[in-house]
C-alpha cells in the first residue's frame, strides 16, 4: 500500500486504528509501529494522517487519550478504546467482510 | 472563494482553546522524542536521528493544521463541503433546480406577502397606548347588533358605567372649510371631548378638548390635524386661538394632532360632541354615534359588559318607547377594526399555505425520484466509509439550500405581490397598522424556508441512503424503487390533489359569487354614471326656495354641458353612501308598537332622478318642479315598499307617515334599487322632494354619454363659478363607487383563482412525474412483456390503474375536506350555496381530466416500449 491510498481509504485507516487499539492503549508512535508490525511494513501512516484521525475519532467519542509514561520513561498521549468505539469497529469490520465479498462477486463473476 | 479560509480561520479562533493548542504540541513533541529514542537505539548518531524524526514528522504545523480541521473545524468545514457538493449538484441539474426554486420562491413569496397584512392587521397590536384595554361598543336591538347608539344614551351610560376610565363617542362627517386659502372639503369627526385622551394621542401643539366645553352651546373649539395646520396655517406655533370657518362657522382651534394618528376615517378636523339639544342625534331614538372605551386595569369584557347590560336595561325601563330591546354590545377594539376583513384574510392565508404545500409536495417528490437515480452515488460514499448521518445531512442541506435562495426569491415576489394584491385587500378600518417586511416578517420567511426546506428534505434522504451499500452494489444494474419510497411518493400525490379539490372547489364558490354580484340587477343602470357630493352652507342659503334654486341652476348649467344626457340630485347615491332608514306606515293606520315598525332607506331627490338613474317609473309621477315648500308634501315609493305598506291596493293618492312628520302623499312608485351596497338586499326604499325638506348637502348624479370622469372638471368650474364657497367634492364614476365595494372580495376571488391555478399546474405536474418515473422503472419489465405476447390494453390498463387510484382517492380525499373548509368562505358568498353540486362536480371533473391527462404521455410510453432495446439494454 502506498500513503496516496490512504486518503482514499479514510474509513479504513479508522477500523486499522480501532483494530489496533483494541488489544491495548497505545500512544502515537506506538500504533504507527504496531500497524507497520502487523502488515509486515506495507501499511505506514504518517503523523499528518494519524493525528488527525485519532483526534476526529476521539471527538466522535470512539477512543480516549490520556497522558501517562512510555516504555522508556517519556511522557506521551495514550489512546484506549471506548465501548462506543467498540462497536463501531464491529459496524466497520462487518461492513468490510460484506464489501469484499460483494467485490469478489463482482470479480469472480464472469 | 476567498472568503472561506478567512471564515474558517475565526471560526477556528474562536473555537479553540489555548490549552487545546498546547497539549497538541506537546503530543506532537512527545511524538518527535519517542521517535528520537528509537533512531538513536538503533544505534544512530543523535543529531541524525532527530533530523530524520523531523523529516518524517513532515513538518508540524502542517500536521497541526490537519488535525485542526479535522476537529473543531469540522462542523463548519463539513457544511462548507457540503455546501460545494450542493452547488456542484445543482450546476449539474440547473433546470432541476431552477424548477424547484421558482416553486418554492412564489410559494414562499405569496405567504410572506398575506403574512406580512396578516401580521399587520392580526397580529401586531392596534397603534394606541395600552392597546388590550381598548373596547368598541354597538348598539344592538334584541340582541343583534345594529351600529351606532344614541348620543342620549350614550351620556347616560358613560355618566353611570363604573368600568371604564373613560368611554367615548364619535362619528366621521365630511365639512367644507372655507376661507384663506381656498375652500376645501375634509373629514371630519365630531368627538366627545374624551375620544383622543382614551386613545392616548397627545396633541403636537396646544390642547385636547376639555370637559368642561362638553356643555351645551360648548365652547366651540376644533382640534386640526398636522396635514392641515401645515396646509393652511403654515405650520405656525401659535395657531392655538386662531378661528377656522367650518361651513361657515367659526370654531376656535385648541390643538394640533399628529398626523400618524389615524383611527376609523381619515380625518383633519376634531368637533367636540356636546351634551343638551343638539344637532347629533336629538332624539333618543335616532342613533348615530360610534363608542369606544377604555378598560380600568383589571377589568374584563365580561364584567364591563354586564355592568352595561344592567344599565342598558334600566334606560329601557325609564324610556320604553324608544329603548325597548335596545342594549349596548362591546368588543376587543382591534377585532372591531379588523372586521370583515378577517375572513378574507384568513382565507387568503390558509390557500397560500395550502399552496406552498403543494409545491413542498412537488419538490419532495422530485426529490425522491432524484435521491432514487443517486443511490449509486450514496452507495459509493457510504462504502468508502461516508456514515449515513453524514449522507443524510448533506442531503438535507442541499434541500434547505435551495429552500433558503427560494426564499430570498420569494421576498422578492412578496414584494411584488404586495404591490399587485395587497392595496386592494379588505385591511379593516384605518389606523391598524400597515403591512410590511418587518422583523417579524423576515422571519417568518426564514423559517417557513428552513421548514420547507426540511420537509422536502427529510424523507427522501433518508430514503436515498437508507440501502445498505452492499446491496446495492450486488444489484448495480437494476435499481428499483424501494416500496416506501414509492408509497411516499403516491401518499404525496393523493395529498396534492386533495389540496387542489378544495382549492378549485373554494375559488369556484367565490367565481360564482363574483359572476353572481358583477351581473346582479342594481334596479338602475351604473354605465356612464358620474357622482360627486356638492354642500351648501344652510346659514348662506337660508330658505328652501334659496336651497333648491341653487341646485336647480346647478342641474341646469350642468346638463348644458355637451356630451351630458341629463342630471338630478340625491341626498345619498346609491352603493357609494348608504344608510338613513326611517319609520314609515300607512296613516290610516296607528303608528306601529316598538319592535313591529318597518323602516324604509329615505333619500331626498330633485326631479328627473329616476330618469338620470334609469329607475323605471312604474306608477304615478316623478317629483315635479311644482313640489315646493309651498304645496303638500309628496313621496316616492319604491315597489317593495308600495307592496308592504298597502298589499293589493292602488298606492297612488294615499297618505303614510314617516317618523314624527305630517303625512305624506304617495304619488309615484318606482323600481327596486340596490342602494346599500351591491350585496344588499332590495331595500324598502322612499323618496322625498328635496326641494320641500331644503336639504343642503346633496350628491350631484350625472349620466353622460362618454367617460363619465371627463366631466368632473367642467362640473367643479361650474360649481367654483355658482358658489367659490362651495367645491364639487371627490367626483367618481358608478363604476368605480361598485368596484369600491366589491373590491375586497373580487381581490380576493382573482388570489384565489390564481392560487388555485397554481395549485392545479404544480399537482399535474406532481403527477405526471410520478407516473412517468414509475413507467419508467418498470420499463424492462413491460418490454419483457411485449415481447411475450402481453396485449397493449392490459399493459395501459396497468398504468392507468395506478394513476386512476391515485387521483380517485385524492379527489375522494379532497371533497371530504371541501364539505367542511367550505364553511370559511360562507361569509363571503352572495346567493350561492356552499355546498353547491355544481362547484363540486366541476372541480371533480376538471381535475380528473386534468389527472389522468398527465397520465396520458406515461402511459404511451409504457405501451410503446421496444422488447428489443429494452433486452439489448439488460
Amino acid at each position: 500500500m502506498v500513503e496516496s491510498r490512504q486518503n482514499i481509504l479514510k474509513g479504513t485507516l479508522d477500523m486499522l486504528i480501532l483494530k489496533t487499539l483494541s488489544l491495548a492503549p497505545l500512544h502515537g508512535l506506538g500504533i504507527s509501529r504496531r500497524l507497520e508490525q502487523i502488515t509486515d511494513g506495507v501499511f505506514q501512516v504518517k503523523p499528518g494522517s494519524l493525528f488527525p484521525a485519532l483526534h476526529r475519532m476521539e471527538q466522535e467519542g470512539w477512543i480516549v487519550g490520556s497522558w501517562g509514561e512510555s516504555e522508556n520513561n517519556r511522557r506521551a498521549k495514550f489512546y484506549s478504546l471506548t465501548p462506543a468505539g467498540r462497536s463501531r469497529l464491529g459496524e466497520e469490520r462487518e461492513g468490510w467482510a460484506q464489501l469484499v465479498a460483494t467485490i469478489g462477486l463482482v470479480l469472480e463473476a464472469n | 472563494m476567498p472568503f472561506i479560509p478567512l471564515i474558517k480561520g475565526t471560526f477556528r479562533a474562536l473555537t479553540r482553546s489555548d490549552a487545546q493548542e498546547r497539549e497538541l504540541d506537546e503530543e506532537l513533541q512527545s511524538y518527535l522524542e519517542l521517535l528520537v529514542a528509537e533512531k538513536t537505539k538503533d544505534g544512530m548518531e543523535p543529531g541524525r536521528a532527530r533530523r530524520e524524526a523531523l523529516m518524517e514528522l513532515g513538518g508540524a504545523e502542517q500536521v497541526k493544521d490537519s488535525v485542526r480541521e479535522s476537529q473543531h473545524g469540522a462542523a463548519l468545514e463539513s457544511l462548507i463541503c457540503d455546501l460545494r457538493h450542493v452547488l456542484r449538484a445543482m450546476g449539474k441539474a440547473p433546470g432541476f433546480t431552477f424548477v424547484v426554486v421558482l416553486t418554492l420562491a412564489l410559494g414562499i413569496g405569496a405567504n410572506t406577502a398575506i403574512f406580512s397584512t396578516i401580521n399587520a392587521v392580526l397580529i401586531r397590536n392596534i397603534p394606541y397606548t395600552d392597546s388590550d384595554r381598548l373596547v368598541a361598543g354597538e348598539k344592538t336591538q334584541d340582541g343583534a347588533p345594529q351600529g351606532p347608539l344614541s348620543r342620549l344614551d350614550y351620556f347616560d351610560i358613560s355618566d353611570s358605567a363604573q368600568s371604564f376610565e373613560g368611554l367615548a363617542a364619535y362619528v366621521p362627517h365630511q365639512v367644507t372649510i372655507t376661507g384663506d386659502p381656498a375652500p376645501e372639503v375634509v373629514g371630519m369627526m365630531f368627538a366627545t371631548w374624551n375620544l383622543l385622551p382614551i386613545l392616548g394621542t397627545d396633541p403636537i401643539v396646544g390642547r385636547h378638548f376639555l370637559r368642561e366645553e362638553e356643555i351645551e352651546g360648548g365652547a366651540r373649539s376644533a382640534l386640526i390635524s398636522e396635514g392641515l395646520w401645515r396646509r393652511r396655517f403654515g405650520g405656525e406655533a401659535d395657531v392655538g386661538g386662531r378661528a377656522l370657518l367650518v361651513e361657515g362657522e367659526s370654531f376656535t382651534i385648541v390643538g394640533v394632532i399628529p398626523s400618524k394618528f389615524r383611527f376609523m376615517a381619515d380625518v383633519d378636523l376634531w368637533l367636540q360632541i356636546e351634551r343638551g339639544d343638539y344637532m347629533i342625534d336629538r332624539k333618543r331614538d335616532s342613533h348615530s354615534l360610534q363608542i369606544v372605551g377604555r378598560l380600568k386595569p383589571g377589568i374584563t369584557l365580561a364584567q364591563a359588559q354586564s355592568e352595561s347590560d344592567g344599565i342598558t336595561a334600566s334606560l329601557a325601563e325609564q324610556y320604553p318607547d324608544t329603548n325597548t330591546g335596545k342594549g349596548l354590545i362591546l368588543y376587543d377594539l382591534q377585532r372591531f377594526m379588523v372586521g370583515e376583513a378577517r375572513t378574507g384574510l384568513l382565507l387568503l392565508m390558509a390557500t397560500t399555505a395550502m399552496v406552498l404545500l403543494i409545491a413542498c409536495g412537488n419538490v419532495a417528490g422530485l426529490l425522491l425520484a432524484r435521491g432514487q437515480a443517486r443511490l449509486g452515488e450514496m452507495a459509493m460514499r457510504s462504502a468508502l466509509g461516508a456514515p449515513r448521518k453524514r449522507l443524510v445531512r448533506q442531503l438535507v442541506t442541499e434541500s434547505v439550500f435551495m429552500t433558503m435562495v427560494a426564499g430570498v426569491a420569494g421576498i422578492g415576489f412578496a414584494v411584488l405581490f404586495q404591490k399587485l394584491l395587497l392595496e386592494l385587500l379588505p385591511l379593516g378600518q384605518p389606523g391598524l397598522p400597515q403591512p410590511a417586511l418587518d422583523t417579524t416578517v423576515l422571519l417568518f420567511t426564514l423559517t417557513i424556508s428552513v421548514l420547507a426546506g426540511a420537509a422536502v428534505g427529510v424523507v427522501p434522504a433518508l430514503q436515498a441512503t437508507s440501502i445498505k451499500p452492499w446491496d446495492h452494489l450486488k444489484t448495480i444494474s437494476q435499481v428499483s424503487e424501494g416500496r416506501r419510497s414509492s408509497r411516499m411518493r403516491n401518499l404525496l400525490v393523493v395529498a396534492q390533489v386533495a389540496s387542489s379539490v378544495v382549492l378549485l372547489v373554494g375559488s369556484g364558490l367565490l367565481i360564482q359569487t363574483m359572476s353572481r354580484l358583477t351581473t346582479v340587477d342594481l334596479g338602475f343602470d351604473p354605465n356612464g354614471l358620474l357622482a360627486g357630493t356638492v354642500a351648501i352652507r344652510g346659514s348662506v342659503y337660508e330658505t328652501r326656495e334659496q336651497r333648491a334654486e341653487f341646485f336647480s341652476l346647478l342641474v341646469e348649467r350642468v346638463e348644458a354641458i355637451p356630451g351630458v344626457t341629463q342630471a338630478s340630485v340625491v341626498s345619498k347615491i346609491p352603493i357609494g353612501s348608504p344608510y338613513m332608514d326611517w319609520e314609515i306606515w300607512p296613516s290610516d293606520q296607528p303608528k306601529p308598537i316598538h319592535g313591529e315598525s318597518r323602516t324604509a332607506l329615505a333619500r331626498f331627490v330633485m326631479p328627473d332622478y329616476f330618469e338620470t338613474m334609469s329607475i323605471p317609473l312604474l306608477e304615478g309621477r316623478d317629483i315635479e318642479r311644482t313640489d315646493t315648500s309651498d304645496t303638500g308634501s309628496v313621496i316616492v315609493l319604491s315597489e317593495a315598499t308600495a307592496e308592504g305598506l298597502f298589499p293589493g291596493r292602488d298606492p297612488i293618492g294615499r297618505m303614510v307617515n314617516i317618523d314624527w312628520d305630517d303625512p305624506y302623499e304617495v304619488v309615484g312608485v318606482v323600481g327596486n334599487a340596490r342602494l346599500d351596497g351591491v350585496r344588499s338586499d332590495f331595500d324598502w326604499a322612499m323618496y322625498l322632494s328635496s326641494a320641500q325638506k331644503g336639504v343642503t348637502s346633496q350628491w350631484l348624479a350625472v349620466r353622460t354619454e362618454r367617460d363619465p370622469l371627463l366631466f368632473a372638471e367642467p362640473i367643479r368650474t361650474i360649481v367654483q363659478d355658482m358658489d367659490p364657497d362651495v367645491v364639487f367634492f371627490n367626483p367618481r364614476s358608478m363604476s368605480a363607487i361598485i368596484e369600491k365595494d366589491l373590491s375586497g372580495l373580487q381581490t380576493v376571488t382573482t388570489a384565489l383563482g390564481l392560487l388555485a391555478g397554481i395549485a392545479l399546474l404544480l399537482t399535474s405536474i406532481g403527477l405526471y412525474g410520478v407516473l412517468a418515473y414509475h413507467v419508467n422503472q418498470r420499463i424492462g419489465e413491460f418490454g419483457i412483456r411485449i415481447a411475450l405476447g402481453a396485449p397493449t390494453r392490459g399493459l395501459l390498463a396497468m398504468v392507468l390503474k395506478r394513476s386512476v387510484r391515485m387521483v380517485g382517492a385524492g379527489l375522494a380525499l379532497g371533497v371530504v375536506v371541501s364539505v367542511f373548509g367550505t364553511r370559511l368562505v360562507q361569509e363571503l358568498l352572495f346567493e350561492t350555496d356552499p355546498l353547491d353540486p355544481l362547484t363540486y362536480v366541476g372541480a371533480i371533473a376538471f381535475l380528473g381530466t386534468v389527472g389522468l391527462a398527465a397520465c396520458v404521455l406515461p402511459a404511451w410510453r409504457a405501451i410503446r416500449v421496444n422488447p428489443v432495446d429494452v433486452l439489448r439494454k439488460e
